[in-house]
Order: structure tokens, then C-alpha cells, then sequence
């Protein structure tokens, strides 16, 4: 293949000598060949400066998480309940020239005008005494370990802003890579046994983006994210293998397969699609009881279990998933995102009903995140763990009914670990959440932000004849790092 | 060298003396030189001012003012030429002529900025470079083929065909040795799977190593071409290029292309296999409705068109029908122009919305085919100008909420030259107005006899059932009829003969509406079948609010009545001419032609790109590399092709040959170029690594299809049936149809074929071939692997080696080495009982397998 790396100094030979031990043999000739396949011109595995974090967990809920109601608080909602906002002080929000940098998905949404005073309490959390509302007290017991970025703003009105959250790149573009698939590309794996770039839960429903928001775009299937069912007996396709062949069957039929493999390969000395064959079963062969022995929580304590909610039929699904991604961590898997809610618009659109609508699904995810912070930091993980808690778009201050709308203009997010400065907020949108008005970032500010920390930089990962806008680089927000 | 002829080739893609950026930077292209950024100055042609206002310097305007001495005296005068009239002038007299000023780094129109003698001595160096690269092979993809000298080669008796000569030609200049033909089997096994996607079958190899005729392997050639599975394979990967994809969307409801677009695929493969010219498949594909209108086999082909329709989005749907159409056909990336002028080719942003102007009146929709009246169950999804007078306007910086004032004419861009020459199209009556023709009203109205039929059947049946119960009951009629039960079951049959009648009406008025339809209005009888068409119709109207009035619950009775009132006062009423046309939907009587005369303008003889990008699309199937390597860019910011002349050699070849695909596969397959071994030689290897010069076959991976039907193929299990409706794609392990006829949509491919990168859906003009570890799972632990693998052992006898022998054939299409055999033999010996099935097992999942060699 003309892709593909070549190996200069390896004689045919040496090859033989490499190859010729066996199955298990090959390992120690294929792992000096990361994976047979040329990573561009700009970039070759290894970080740009000393990087802070080895891994990232990034959690996305789908469908829009109020703002208002998680880590960016507004009583001034509460205060002007019921009021339209031309009657409050902040009538000016809809002649702000910003209101036209969204892209309408769907021109139906946006515009609500009565104000919906807050659905949950609030009060101050940790050192800091950051402002968390109540659907969040356990995340709100980590405070000082979050920086909170209050001022995110994106420039899809609907859901395709989940895709845009991943990518940088409004639905409409099309698929670009993912910020997972950055990593991988740019970093690769620290475990041989396992996908560099896992991807938990069920994603973004094929409406606003689907497997694009996990995918690779440019960068190859390679760099896709994998998605791993935990919980079930397939957690991979094709992982295990067929009842009645055991592992000394498949292993003697893997040792045969590399004798041919080397034999009909002598005409063909420094053929790196053969290495990267060889190393694909060999890697293969370490899955299948990597994947599933990875993805098997009974092997964590009780006590472990509890920390994420694993004994409540209400937290347990998601906290299966936040346990999976801390295990798929220790193992060195480099970036695992893990989606709540994922599948049509996202369980969180809450146009209306959003105090059962929020109520419940904060309850789903509240405690399994703060247990993975939690454990993270009590196993000495979260210095080197960059987690990344995102949603597509705030939701509006303005009622619509008894729910809310989307709001692109203004919402939050936050990270912890990873040589993240704990117990900070950064930036600030206006008393009603409208608009975001201070320190303003893009969504692909969190991306910079989170290669900076991985010890790359988003300008030095081009590929050639792929033109990269301005956009898609982003800039680190520096005031939140360590 | 090299790169600088290449670079000198795009220079002429430059037209007009506007000093954009590009010009500037053609410039400094075409001179290639350390000061390339000093010669990337406006100061070499320009006076100092302002960007709005900075007039020529005796240097720009002499540049300027040779263009129409040039072209007076009918010579080329493209900035190469123009620059080249003038070298030896000395526009500021400071004794140093433009052309060393230039290449030394200095200004040509300022004598104070003269070069000192040691830059003139280098300058002179590379005047001579600069002059000989100019005699070499010119690449100007925007410029007419014209088909080039064959060069001479030392290597003659290695030559088989011309293609040979240019591969040649450029092999001994990089002092590369071609590596001998392959194998017989080899070769056979390369046959196969590039031109049928499947491996030869034990008997064909075997048949092929006898026949002692020393034209083997070109009846083999001749014989694989005229198999239909050629068009399946070759059909995959146009389906790539032209970005088919069956429906998707969010339940029901369709948001990408449209249900039934396989009739699509159906007419790529029946087209390929017929050799169908190229030309005329394109000019299909965009416009069949407007040059074949009558003939619903060609309209299948508009569904290159429909596979862009986007629910959501009609911006976005005309956005990839233009960029798309752009990078098939033309090797153009116009999309680029889609904001603002483009960067690097001489496209302005304004001719991409004269291109788009093409496609504006344009929409979808499915007709009906004979024997299904139901299009959501078969129909053919197809193209056909909806707005004739949709206006289309450019967007300030590509923002569809900003159109310009001015709507804008369709045009193609002048630099590609030739003309859009528009027509508009009368159509005939069946295509605008396809729910008249005869197979529609005559399917029509016998749908409306069977409902007649099933009513009447219906009637008798209630009629019968209430006979029975009179007969059987030994109480008075008064008292049956008295029960509740009975008054119910009464009530049945009543109801029952009434649908008859309704039926009856029904049809009746269908048949008197169809009648005054097919009548002129001006003949004499029109005025009496309107007015039994009519009277039919209120006849219809009747018995439903007959029927209703019957049925209606306590407190909707009322109002039923009054309808009912009302309709048997309609019926009574006098004739009346104001009957109801039936429901149809009737289309625009002409099409614009636009889509026709650019289809024209694109496969013209004259056309610069079309013929080019073919070959270079086939070329990359039959290589694994296009001789232009960026498939879709053929402009200035692609990549320059390997073997220009070649390319050129290869597009007049297919124009001339009337567009035949299969000449031009014959030609590569045939040539010695396409026979070479694939193995490597230290030499080769460290002079020309990724063997852009080709001096061996390349290996590279299968594609997912061709690795699918392989595994069934091998084991005898393909199901060799051609064309249908798309199969769900979860079915893709279990029935043994070839990989093309699955669904294959955004979120609906099959898992298995997407583990080995499927084409997406999106985009695809070269496939991916990663190799990863997914793949390797797929292969080993699937049932679809596995059961075929125990098939095969099952079906192969004999003893050990004689089995060996068979499963090598079977699986591989060649026997093992003596080392494999002994191999195989220890691993049969020690395993035993199941060793058969996991030597097939292996052997499925050899590297050969999967890799074509």
C-alpha cells in the first residue's frame, strides 16, 4: 500500500527471524510498527510538549441540559417569573447583533419571551462555594475539583448541535473528525490490547448527526471511535468467539495462520499491510478477552459498585457506564466518551415538563459521575484524567409551557482533572443565561483545551489537503489549567 | 525537475491578467525558485497604490500588452506564453533581461534593483532548466486532449501496448527495472477478482493452466468482460464515485434520497455490461428526462440526481448535486467557489452559481411502473424540472440568507470553454402528465372491477349467511328480525350490498371520468361525457353519504342527514359539465434543457476533463492509484499526475473508441504494465517506494464487498441473481446475494462490510483499506466464516495432501509450496477430527484472502 509506513532497515531476513517464532512470536517484531499505517506528515504519536493528562473521559448528554438549572444558576429567573423580558431590565437580549450568528436547524425554535423562574433549589458547594443546583448536589460535593466554563456558545439551534459539539462543524458540513478521533490520531493507544478511543452508551440519534458524532471523518475508520455495549455478551462485534472452540483451538489455528502468513510473505519483505495483518490478529486475539474482561464490572468491590450507583435500578445503567470507562482508563484506553440520553433529539429536550423531564434524568447521572470523580481521585486517576462533562446547548431562559427551549446562545460545561485548575469558573453569561457575555468560547475551545492538555497542538495535527479552518483549531483556555 | 514541469502545466489554468492572489502565485510557480516569495510581490508587476487602484509597471503592462499580439498572431498566450515572448526583452534597460531579472529574484522594471553578476551566472542556470522542462510533456488538464506522441523506450520487447510505452518511458528515466510477469494463477486470480470481484473457481484455474493457446489470457480478458457479474463489480465502483444511496431517514418519514432509487443501480450495472458509451451514461444520468422522456429504462439513470435529495435541506441538496457533479465528472472542485472566488482554480464564485442555475428548476418524484399502483411499493424515483421559472442568485459569501438582487443566467465556467447551448424540451404527454398513460388507466380501472368483484362476493356472501339463518330458525321472520343479534346481522348484509353498489358507481364514474378526460375538449361529444361523468360522480356522492348517514353514531346523525339531503338533491339536480378530474398530479409540459446541454457541454469531444477523469477513475480501480492521485481535484491545488501523456494517451483512446469502458479495460489489463508480478526488488523498492512508476502490480486489500462474496463464492454459495430491490441489510450474513444489492444508507449498512470500509455514503472516490483489528474478529470468530469454512471441508475429499492441495485451490486459486503442504500436514496430523474445517478456517483468513496480488 502507498498509505502505508515503511520500515527502512528491515532486511528480508530479519523479517523471517522475526515472524518465524510462532503466533506469539510475532508480537515483539509487529509492536515496533504501531499499526502499519502512515499518520501524515504532522504528527507521529508522540505529543508536542509534556502533556498533563494520558486520558480522557468525556461525557455527553443529549438533548439540551439546562443551564439555568445545573452549573450556571440565575435567581434573576426566579425573581421576573412569568414576566416577559421586554418588561425586566434585560429587555435588550433579542436586539443583540450575537442573536444572529445561529444557523437555524429549525427556525421554529428560539424566541421564547416569558420567563420560567428556576425548576430546582441551589446553594453553595466545596472551598470555592461554586453554585450548583440541586439536580446536581453530588457533582456540586467535587466543586473544588471543576472548572466550570459558563460562557460556551454554539451556532446550531437544533440538535445537530450535538454533532457540532463533537466536530466543531455545523450538521449541515457534514462529518469532520471527532475530537476522539483527534486523540487517537494524534496519540494513539497505551494498550495494545485494546481500541484507542472507546465510545460508551448510546450515541446522538441519527437525526443530528448519529455515528458521525463518534466517527473520524477524514482521519480514517482507524481513528472511528468503537463502540462497546457494556452490559451485554457482544460488548464488540464479532468479539467472542463461537461456542465449542476453545482458546487452545483458536490458538493452534492462530499459530498456523501466522507459519502461512510468514511463508507465502517471503516474496514480499517489508510489506507493511502483511505486518499490519499480523498485527491485527494478534491484536484481535488480545481483545477478545481484553474487551470483555475490561468491561466486566462484578470484578469491581461493593463498595466500588455503590460509589457509582450500580445498586439503584436508577443510576445503575449510567453508573455501569462511568465504572466501564474508568476500567477502560486504567487499561490506557486514551479517549472514551460516554453518552447519555443519546438516540432522536436526546432525552434531555425538554420542551416541556421539564421539572419530571430534568428531575429524573439528573437523578440517572448525578451520582455516577460524582462516584467517578470521586474514585478517580481516591485511586490517584484524576491527576492524569481529563473529564469532560458537555451537552449540545443550554436551554432558554423563557418558558415554553412548562419547558424549555434550546439555547445556543449561552450555556456551560465543565472539566476536572487532568491538570485542571479545581474550584474555578470561567466566564459568565448575562443574569438571565441569555447570552454568553463573558470570556465567550466556541465549542472547539473545549477541544483545544483538551489536546493542550494532552500535550498536542490542534494546529500541528493537519493532514495534508485537508484545509482546517480557523474555527476548527480553537484556542486553549488557559485560566482554567493548573 | 519534475515537479516544476509539473507545476508549469497548472500555470495555464490562470486566464485573465487580474493579479489575484493565484496569478501572483502562478508566478512564482512557474519560476519555482528560492525567490519565489520576492517574485509573489505586486511589485513585480505593479506600481505602488492602493488595493483598489495600483496601476502597471512597464514590466505588467508589457506582460499585458503581448497577450493580443500573441493571440493575433494565433499563438497561445497564457501567462507561460506571454512570459516566454518577453524573456529576452529588457523591459527597464538595465542590461539583465526580464527572464534572469526574474529568476535571480529581482524586479524586471526596475534598473536600480539590478542583479549582481554571480545571481545573473545562477539565473543562467536555471534559464536552461527552466527552457528544457518546457519541452517536456505539458500537463494542461483545462486545455483539449489531444492525443500525444508515443514516446521511444529502450525496453521494447517488454512493451505490449502504448501504455506500456509511457510506463516505459518513465521507468528508465528513474533507472527502475519492470518485474517479470506474474504467475498464471496469479494472474488469473487478479482477472477475477478486478474485473468479476470474485476468485476463479478450481475448474476455471485448472482450464486456464491447459489451454496452451498463447492467447489465454486475452480470450480470458474477452470472456470475463462479457460476464454480467462485470457490471456488478465495476457497478460498485461507479456506485462510489456517484454516491449511491438507498432512502434514510427518521422512521417513515424519508429524508436522503428516495425508496426504490436501486432501479438506479439496476440500469449502472445493465449499462456497464452493455458498454453503454460513457458519454451517453453521463448525459443519462443528468438529464434522461429530457433526452429520453418516453423511456422509463433511462429515466432509472436520473437517479444520480435523486440520490441528492435532502428533506431538510434543498440548500444543502443543491450544494452536493453541484460540488459533486463537479468532482465526478469534471476533477473540479467548484464547491470551493460556493463563498468566494476559488483560491486556486480560475473559477469565479459567480459561475459556480451559474452552474447552479442548472440544477435550480429541477426536483424528484417517483412514476408509477406497470403492474404496482402503489408507488411506496415500486415505482421509479426520477428527475424533472418543477420551477421553470425558479430564479437563481449568488450568496454573498455562500450565506443563503444573503442573495444578491440579480438573478443570474445557467452558465458553464469560461475557463473549462465551450458553451452551454440551451433548448428547452417539449415533453410529451407521457411525461408530464405520467398518471394518463394507458397502463395507469387501464390498471386503474381494473383495480376498480376487482374492488367490484370483492364487494359483490362480499354481498352474496352476508346475503347467504342471512338466508341460512331465516331457513334454520324455527322462530316467525318478525321475531328474527325483531332480536337484536339478528337486526345486526341484517345490518351486515345491508351495508354489504350497499359497498357493492358503491363499488359499482365507483367504477362506472372512474370509467366516465377517464373518458371525458381522453377527449378534447373541443369535440363534440366532450359535453356529453362531462355530463355523464358528472352524473356518475354524484351518483358516487350519493350512496357514500348514503353509507354514512348509515353508519353515523347518535350526535353526528343529524348532520349526516342533511348530507345525505344534500346529495340526493345533487342528484337530481340538471346535467352538469363540472365533473371532478381525477386526482392526479400533472407536471410542466416542457424542461428547460439545462441539464441536457450541460450534460452535452460536459462529454463534448472538446471538453477537457471528462475523458481524463474516466480513465483516471477506472485507472485507480485497476491500480489501487489514480495517475492523477487526488481524484476530484485536477486543478491547481490537486496533485500532479504521475504519467500525464499517459492519461492524455488514455481519454483520447476512450473518446475515440466511442466512449467504451471495456476498450479501455481491455487495453490496461491486457498491457505489461497490469501483468507484472507484484513482488518487490530491493533496487525498485529504494528508488521508487510507493511505486508511483509502476514497476510491479501494487498488492493491496479487497474491499468489503469483494471480500463477502468471497467467502460465499469460495464455498460454492453465492447466489449469482442479479438486480431487485435493495435487501435489509441485517440480513447480510445469512442470504448469499452479492454485497451490491444490500441496502446501503447512512445508519442501514451492513456491519460486516462496514468493519472493511464500505464506501460511506457520503463521499467516496478512492476507498480506504486500513487494515485493523475489527476486521480480523469479523474473519474469525463469525458464523458467516465459519460455516462456510466447515462447508468447504465437507465438500473437498481425498486424503491429507490431496485435501491440502484442494483447499489451497479452493480458497487461495493456487497450490501450496512444499513448505505449506508440510506445514499443513503436521496441523492436520496434530488436530485431529475438526483439523479439516480449521485448515479451511485459516486459510480464510490467510493475508492472501483478503489481498489482491
Amino acid at each position: 500500500m502507498t498509505q502505508s509506513s515503511r520500515c527502512p532497515g528491515v532486511t528480508r531476513r530479519s523479517f523471517l527471524v522475526d515472524t518465524g517464532m510462532g503466533f506469539t512470536g510475532l508480537a515483539l517484531a509487529a509492536m515496533l510498527y504501531r499499526d502499519g499505517q502512515a499518520r501524515g506528515t504532522t504528527t507521529d504519536g508522540k505529543p508536542h510538549h509534556p502533556p498533563k493528562a494520558k486520558s480522557v473521559i468525556w461525557i455527553f448528554l443529549c438533548g439540551g441540559v439546562s443551564h439555568v438549572e445545573s452549573f450556571d444558576v440565575k435567581p434573576e429567573l426566579t425573581k421576573y417569573h412569568g414576566k416577559s423580558i421586554e418588561t425586566t431590565p434585560y429587555k435588550g437580549v433579542f436586539d443583540d447583533p450575537r442573536i444572529k450568528d445561529i444557523v437555524s436547524g429549525n427556525p421554529g425554535h428560539g424566541g421564547r419571551r416569558v420567563l420560567m423562574g428556576l425548576n430546582t433549589g441551589y446553594k453553595k458547594y466545596g472551598k470555592c462555594g461554586l453554585v450548583v443546583a440541586d439536580w446536581w448536589k453530588h457533582i456540586g460535593e467535587c466543586a473544588d475539583e471543576l472548572a466550570v466554563v459558563r460562557s460556551l456558545w454554539t451556532t446550531d439551534n437544533d440538535h445537530g448541535a450535538q454533532l457540532q459539539w463533537h466536530t466543531g462543524r455545523h450538521v449541515r458540513e457534514g462529518a469532520f473528525p471527532t475530537i476522539g478521533s483527534w486523540v487517537s490520531y494524534g496519540l494513539g493507544t497505551l494498550n495494545q490490547n485494546l481500541p484507542e478511543y472507546c465510545v460508551l452508551g448510546t450515541p446522538t440519534g441519527d437525526c443530528c448527526g448519529g455515528a458521525w458524532t463518534h466517527g473520524a471523518g477524514y482521519l480514517g475508520p482507524e481513528h472511528a471511535g468503537v463502540r462497546l455495549n457494556v452490559g451485554t455478551d457482544q460488548p464488540l462485534p464479532f468479539v467472542r468467539p463461537p461456542a465449542g472452540i476453545s482458546q487452545e483451538e483458536q490458538l493452534a489455528n492462530l499459530s498456523l495462520l501466522g507459519k502461512l502468513n510468514t511463508l507465502s510473505g517471503i516474496d514480499y519483505p517489508e510489506d507493511a499491510d502483511l505486518r499490519a495483518r499480523i498485527k491485527s490478529y494478534e491484536l484481535a486475539f488480545g481483545m477478545q478477552t481484553a474487551v470483555p474482561e475490561t468491561l466486566n464490572l462484578s470484578r469491581e468491590s461493593r463498595a466500588t459498585q455503590r460509589l457509582y450507583g450500580m445498586d439503584n435500578p436508577s443510576t445503575r445503567p449510567f453508573g455501569q457506564l462511568c465504572l466501564a470507562a474508568r476500567r477502560l482508563v486504567e487499561k490506557g484506553v486514551r479517549f472514551v466518551q460516554v453518552f447519555h440520553g443519546g438516540g432522536g433529539g436526546g432525552a434531555w429536550d425538554a420542551h416541556s415538563g421539564i421539572k419530571a423531564n430534568h428531575g429524573t434524568l439528573s437523578a440517572q447521572t448525578d451520582l455516577p459521575i460524582a462516584g467517578l470523580l470521586k474514585d478517580l481521585k481516591q485511586r490517584g486517576m484524576l491527576q492524569d484524567t481529563l473529564v469532560v462533562w458537555g451537552t449540545e446547548f443550554g436551554r432558554s431562559p423563557g418558558a415554553q409551557g412548562d419547558g424549555r427551549d434550546h439555547h445556543p446562545q449561552g450555556f456551560c460545561a465543565w472539566l476536572a482533572g487532568g491538570g485542571i485548575k479545581g474550584g474555578v469558573v470561567h466566564g459568565a453569561t448575562d443574569e438571565i443565561g441569555f447570552h454568553a457575555v463573558e470570556n465567550r468560547h466556541y465549542v472547539t475551545d473545549i477541544h483545544a483545551t483538551v489536546l493542550h492538555q494532552l500535550g498536542l497542538d490542534p494546529r500541528r495535527l493537519e493532514v495534508p489537503g485537508r484545509k482546517r479552518l480557523e474555527i476548527d483549531f480553537g484556542k486553549p483556555i488557559y485560566e482554567i489549567l493548573a | 525537475m519534475k515537479q516544476l514541469l509539473a507545476t508549469l502545466g497548472l500555470v495555464v489554468l490562470v486566464p485573465t491578467l487580474s493579479a489575484r492572489p493565484p496569478f501572483k502565485k502562478a508566478l512564482a510557480d512557474l519560476l519555482h525558485l528560492p525567490t519565489a516569495s520576492r517574485l509573489n510581490d505586486c511589485r513585480t508587476c505593479h506600481l505602488p497604490g492602493t488595493d483598489e487602484d495600483r496601476p502597471h509597471n512597464a514590466f505588467g503592462e508589457r506582460l499585458k500588452k503581448v497577450r493580443a499580439e500573441l493571440k493575433k498572431a494565433g499563438k497561445s498566450f497564457d501567462i507561460t506564453a506571454r512570459l516566454l515572448a518577453i524573456a529576452d526583452e529588457d523591459t527597464d534597460k538595465d542590461g539583465v533581461s526580464n527572464l534572469l531579472e526574474l529568476l535571480a529574484g529581482h524586479f524586471p522594471s526596475d534598473a536600480t534593483d539590478r542583479p549582481n553578476q554571480e545571481a545573473i551566472e545562477q539565473a543562467r542556470q536555471k534559464q536552461t532548466e527552466l527552457l528544457a522542462s518546457l519541452t517536456g510533456y505539458q500537463w494542461r488538464p483545462f486545455d483539449r486532449v489531444e492525443r500525444p506522441a508515443l514516446p521511444l523506450v529502450a525496453r521494447r520487447d517488454w512493451v505490449r501496448n502504448p501504455i506500456d510505452q509511457f510506463v516505459a518511458a518513465e521507468q528508465e528515466s528513474r533507472q527502475l527495472v519492470p518485474r517479470p510477469e506474474a504467475s498464471r494463477v496469479m494472474l488469473l486470480r487478479r482477472l477475477y477478482l478486478d474485473l468479476l470481484g470474485v476468485p476463479p473457481t478450481p475448474d476455471e484455474v485448472k482450464a486456464f493452466i491447459e489451454d496452451a493457446s498463447p492467447l489465454a489470457y486475452e480470450k480470458t480478458v474477452d470472456r470475463l468482460l462479457s460476464s454480467p457479474h462485470y457490471g456488478e463489480r465495476w457497478g460498485r465502483h461507479w456506485m462510489d464515485v456517484w454516491r449511491y444511496s438507498d432512502w434514510a431517514g427518521w422512521g417513515e418519514q424519508v429524508r436522503d434520497s428516495q425508496p426504490h432509487i436501486w432501479h438506479w443501480r439496476d440500469w449502472i450495472i445493465e449499462s456497464l455490461n452493455e458498454d453503454r458509451p460513457y458519454d451517453r451514461m453521463v448525459q443519462e444520468m443528468l438529464a434522461a428526462d429530457e433526452l429520453s422522456p418516453s423511456d422509463p429504462k433511462a429515466l432509472r439513470a436520473t437517479g444520480y440526481l435523486v440520490r441528492n435529495y435532502k428533506l431538510l435541506s434543498r440548500e444543502k441538496w443543491m450544494q452536493d448535486t453541484v460540488d459533486h457533479t463537479a468532482m465526478a465528472f469534471l476533477g473540479v472542485t467548484l464547491g470551493c467557489a460556493k463563498c468566494h472566488d476559488h483560491m486556486y482554480d480560475p473559477i469565479t464564485q459567480r459561475e459556480y452559481y451559474q452552474v447552479r442555475a442548472i440544477f435550480t428548476p429541477h426536483h424528484v418524484r417517483t412514476d408509477r411502473i406497470p403492474g404496482v399502483l402503489d408507488t411506496r411499493q415500486n415505482g421509479i424515483p426520477r428527475v424533472f424540472d418543477q420551477d421553470l421559472n425558479a430564479k437563481t442568485f449568488v450568496f454573498t459569501r455562500g450565506d443563503d440568507r444573503l442573495p444578491e438582487k440579480e438573478p443570474l443566467e445557467p452558465a458553464v465556467p469560461e475557463s473549462l470553454g465551450g458553451k452551454l447551448l440551451i433548448q428547452p424540451i417539449q415533453l410529451p404527454r407521457e411525461a408530464y402528465d405520467p398518471d394518463r398513460r394507458d397502463f395507469v388507466l387501464r390498471e386503474e380501472l381494473a383495480a376498480s372491477e376487482r374492488a367490484v368483484a370483492t364487494a359483490r362476493g362480499k354481498r352474496d356472501e352476508e346475503f347467504r349467511k342471512v338466508q341460512w339463518s331465516l331457513l334454520l330458525s324455527p322462530q316467525p321472520l318478525s321475531q328474527i328480525v325483531s332480536t337484536a343479534v339478528e337486526r345486526q346481522r341484517n345490518a351486515t348484509w345491508w351495508l354489504a350490498a350497499l359497498d357493492y353498489e358503491l363499488a359499482e358507481a365507483k367504477y362506472r364514474s372512474l370509467q366516465a371520468t377517464i373518458a371525458v378526460e381522453q377527449t378534447e375538449k373541443s369535440s363534440p361529444e366532450w359535453e356529453t361525457l362531462a355530463k355523464a361523468a358528472t352524473r356518475t360522480q354524484r351518483q358516487v356522492a350519493l350512496l357514500e353519504a348514503r353509507k354514512t348517514a348509515w353508519l353515523a353514531k347518535k350526535d353526528q346523525r343529524a348532520k349526516a342527514l342533511t348530507s345525505l339531503a344534500q346529495a340526493e338533491k345533487e342528484a337530481q339536480a340538471a346535467d352538469s359539465v363540472n365533473f371532478k378530474p381525477r386526482d392526479v398530479k400533472v407536471y410542466p409540459t416542457t424542461s428547460t434543457g439545462r441539464r441536457l446541454a450541460f450534460a452535452r457541454w460536459i462529454t463534448d469531444r472538446d471538453n477537457p476533463l471528462a475523458a481524463r477523469v474516466a480513465v483516471n477513475h477506472i485507472w485507480q480501480r485497476h491500480f489501487g492509484r489514480g495517475i492523477v492521485p487526488g481524484m476530484f481535484d485536477f486543478g491547481k491545488n490537486g496533485q500532479p499526475p504521475s504519467h500525464p501523456a499517459l492519461l492524455d494517451w488514455l481519454a483520447v483512446e476512450l473518446m475515440d473508441s466511442g466512449w467504451s469502458m471495456k476498450h479501455v479495460h481491455r487495453l490496461i489489463v491486457t498491457s505489461a504494465t497490469y501483468r507484472q508480478a507484484s513482488t518487490p526488488t530491493p533496487e525498485n523498492l529504494a528508488r521508487d517506494p510507493d511505486n508511483v512508476y509502476l514497476w510491479r502490480f501494487t498488492p493491496r486489500r479487497l474491499e468489503a464487498e469483494t471480500v463477502r462474496d468471497a467467502i460465499f463464492h469460495v464455498a460454492g454459495a453465492l447466489d449469482r441473481s442479479m438486480f431487485g430491490p435493495d435487501i435489509p441489510h441485517a440480513k447480510g450474513l445469512s442470504v448469499p446475494r452479492r454485497s451490491i444489492y444490500f441496502q446501503h444508507a447512512q445508519e442501514k449498512q451492513m456491519e460486516f462490510l462496514q468493519i472493511f470500509d464500505v464506501a460511506s455514503v457520503t463521499e467516496c472516490y478512492v476507498r480506504r483499506q486500513a487494515i485493523l483489528p475489527q476486521q480480523a474478529l469479523a474473519l474469525v470468530n463469525s458464523d458467516l466464516v465459519l460455516s462456510r469454512s466447515k462447508e468447504v471441508a465437507r465438500q473437498l475429499g481425498g486424503d491429507d495432501p490431496a485435501f491440502i492441495e484442494a483447499a489451497f485451490l479452493r480458497v487461495l486459486s493456487r497450490t501450496p509450496s512444499p513448505e505449506e503442504q508440510t506445514t499443513c500436514l503436521e496441523f492436520l496430523r496434530a488436530r485431529g477430527e475438526r483439523g479439516r474445517e480449521n485448515l479451511v478456517h485459516v486459510l480464510y483468513n490467510h493475508h492472501e484472502f483478503a489481498t489482491l496480488r
